[in-house]
């Protein structure tokens, strides 16, 4: 049974003239985790600040569990944590003084405290002030702070930004245990796509405000076109040749060529159609391009090499 | 009100440790100080009069006209500030509680500090007389002190001194800058030096504090109606403009 956790319909929202979220619709499904993947200024943050109630849009609606935002904010947040950029800490309070604050706005049992410091790992350094914490202890605080709820959602923006490799690494495994030890769906945003396909099922791109892309990883990799790479004796005739026949034909060097091409029938054929015309062909392979070539064609922009 | 006592709960425990918590002792002090030294120094000049007169007129003319403004204007300052350099305004209005009780609690919190601060300085008074009387003897605080009058002229002070507490409440979370926050308050109160002498004297927010222990009864009365109903108007559309903000 797949419920979806979080919709949103037609979000849009403008900042002066810029069109920061154009029309966006989400489908996250309740028990996966879903890597809202996007360069930096795509819109990811404001999204997220739209599906929290911080920042209305100017058109569209968000739905949680079924219900509408805009009716249903309070019962709705009850059940959302959520990590907005970097975490809202006081500096001169201990880790477990800044639960505190939260615990009695939420009225949760004091236990909730316990747990998610254990979660995250902070139960020794719990009555350290936070002034202490290393940039990766405080993200882990921010951390607790959104699970305190025990919440049904977990809406993390960028949670590895800024943190060393080390830092980054031990975030990822706190994250991925999350869905399957409680439960909790996961809507995280980054802008590295090797996050993504090191944490996410499910995955959305979003750039310059407008969603791409929306599905499962699997569904990604099927949407990449492969690419056929072949080496002839005369390289200008068999790109004529071939683009007589309507292939998609690229030059390479040392009488390289690609194609874009789908599947070993069209390898087949093309190699066939070469012979016959009297070429010789001394290379021919087919090459799946990577995430990082369809993010690309996606986007028209490089993704940011991972830091770890 | 049930939503409102989480917040004032969660409200209370930020103010460990900071500074905003200990000037609602030392704000007040520094006026018994003073007026104490004042006293203590010109004992001779004063040994005809009611020293208690003396002492708690001195008190609350300093609080009222300079101590009073620049202090709400500080504390409102600090207690916004702890969630603007925390970056807790998007953590706190994306909890399950109203907006609008976020907005009440921190209000509340600074009118029940500067409450607590308004008790410390009539009991400074006190303190600061008994003292005097040993230390002074020649100053005539042979009377018991009027502690009627005394509770009645600091309620009075803070009453009329409600209009800037929810000024300074919606300055301070509305803009991120302390400077700003500070600005408005130091020229605030420093115009009202020359707001006292002027006939809109009696509608200026800043003398309401001192006016509202003015001899004429016509001003106290309009200072403390118009601090109390001005505090609450501005309570309510601050708190409207705030919360229906962007959050960032
Ligand atoms: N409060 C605001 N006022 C004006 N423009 C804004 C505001 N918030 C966001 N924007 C603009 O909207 C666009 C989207 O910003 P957003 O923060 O959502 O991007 P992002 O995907 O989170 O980027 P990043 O990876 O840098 O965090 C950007 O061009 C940004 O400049
Ligand atoms: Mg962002």
């Amino acid at each position: 049974m797949n419920h979806t956790a979080l919709e949103t319909v037609g979000l849009t929202r403008s900042f002066g003239g810029l069109i920061a979220v154009n029309n966006i619709h989400l489908n996250v499904e309740a028990g996966s985790v879903f890597g809202f993947l996007g360069p930096n200024g795509a819109g990811k943050t404001t999204t997220i600040r739209i599906v929290l109630g911080l920042i209305k849009p100017d058109r569209g609606r968000v739905m949680l569990f079924g219900q509408d935002l805009s009716s249903h904010r309070l019962s709705i947040l009850g059940r959302v944590g959520a990590l907005v950029e970097t975490p809202s800490l006081y500096n001169h309070l201990t880790g477990f003084e800044n639960l505190e604050v939260t615990r009695r706005l939420l009225g949760c049992p004091k236990e909730n405290i316990e747990n998610a410091l254990e979660i995250v790992k902070l139960t020794e350094a719990a009555h350290r002030l936070v002034r202490e914490y290393s940039l990766g202890m405080r993200q882990r605080l921010g951390l607790a702070l959104a699970l305190l709820n025990r919440p049904e959602i977990l809406i993390l923006d960028e949670p590895t930004n800024g943190l060393d490799p080390a830092g980054i690494r031990e975030m990822r495994a706190l994250i991925k245990q999350l869905p399957a030890q409680f439960g909790i769906t996961v809507f995280l945003s980054s802008h590295l796509l090797s996050e993504v396909e090191q944490l996410a099922s499910h995955v959305g791109i979003i750039h310059q405000g407008t969603l791409l892309f929306q599905g499962s990883l699997n569904e990604l990799h099927a949407h990449q076109h492969e690419r056929l790479v072949l080496e002839v004796d005369r390289p200008a005739v068999a790109m004529e040749l071939l683009t007589q026949q309507g292939w998609h034909v690229q030059r390479e060097e040392n009488n390289r060529l690609t194609v874009s091409s789908q599947g070993r029938k069209d390898a087949a054929f093309i190699n066939s159609l070469l012979v016959r015309e009297g070429l010789k062909v001394f290379h021919l392979s087919r090459q799946q391009p990577s995430l990082e070539e369809t993010f690309f064609q996606l986007t028209g922009e490089p993704t940011a090499g991972d830091p770890t | 009100m049930n939503q409102l006592l989480p917040a004032l709960s969660s409200e209370s425990l930020k103010l460990k440790r900071t500074l905003a918590l200990w000037m609602v002792f030392i704000a007040p002090f520094i006026v018994i100080l003073l007026q104490f030294f004042i006293l203590y120094d010109r004992a001779n000049f004063f040994a005809g009069r009611d020293a208690w007169g003396v002492l708690m007129y001195g008190v609350t003319s300093i609080w009222a006209i300079f101590m009073l403004p620049l202090f709400i204007t500080l504390e409102t300052a600090l207690l916004s500030g702890l969630e603007h350099s925390g970056q807790s305004w998007k953590h706190l209005f994306a909890q399950p509680i109203p907006r609008w009780s976020v907005y009440a609690a921190k209000l509340l919190t600074v009118m029940g500090m500067i409450l607590v601060s308004t008790v410390v300085l009539v009991l400074g008074e006190i303190g600061a007389g008994k003292l005097l009387s040993d230390l002074r003897p020649e100053l005539r605080f042979h009377e018991s002190p009027n502690l009627t009058m005394m509770v009645r002229m600091a309620t009075m002070v803070y009453l009329a001194s409600w209009i800037l507490l929810a000024f300074h409440t919606w300055v301070s979370m509305r803009w991120k800058s302390f400077a700003l926050a500070a600005g408005v308050g130091v020229a605030g109160t420093f115009f009202a030096v020359f707001a006292s002498g002027a006939r809109i004297g009696k509608f200026y927010p800043w003398l309401f504090p001192v006016n509202a222990v003015s001899t004429s009864p016509e001003r106290m009365k309009l200072a403390i109606l118009l601090g109390i109903i001005g505090g609450a108007i501005i309570a309510v559309v601050g708190c409207w403009n705030v919360v229906r903000r962007d959050v960032d």
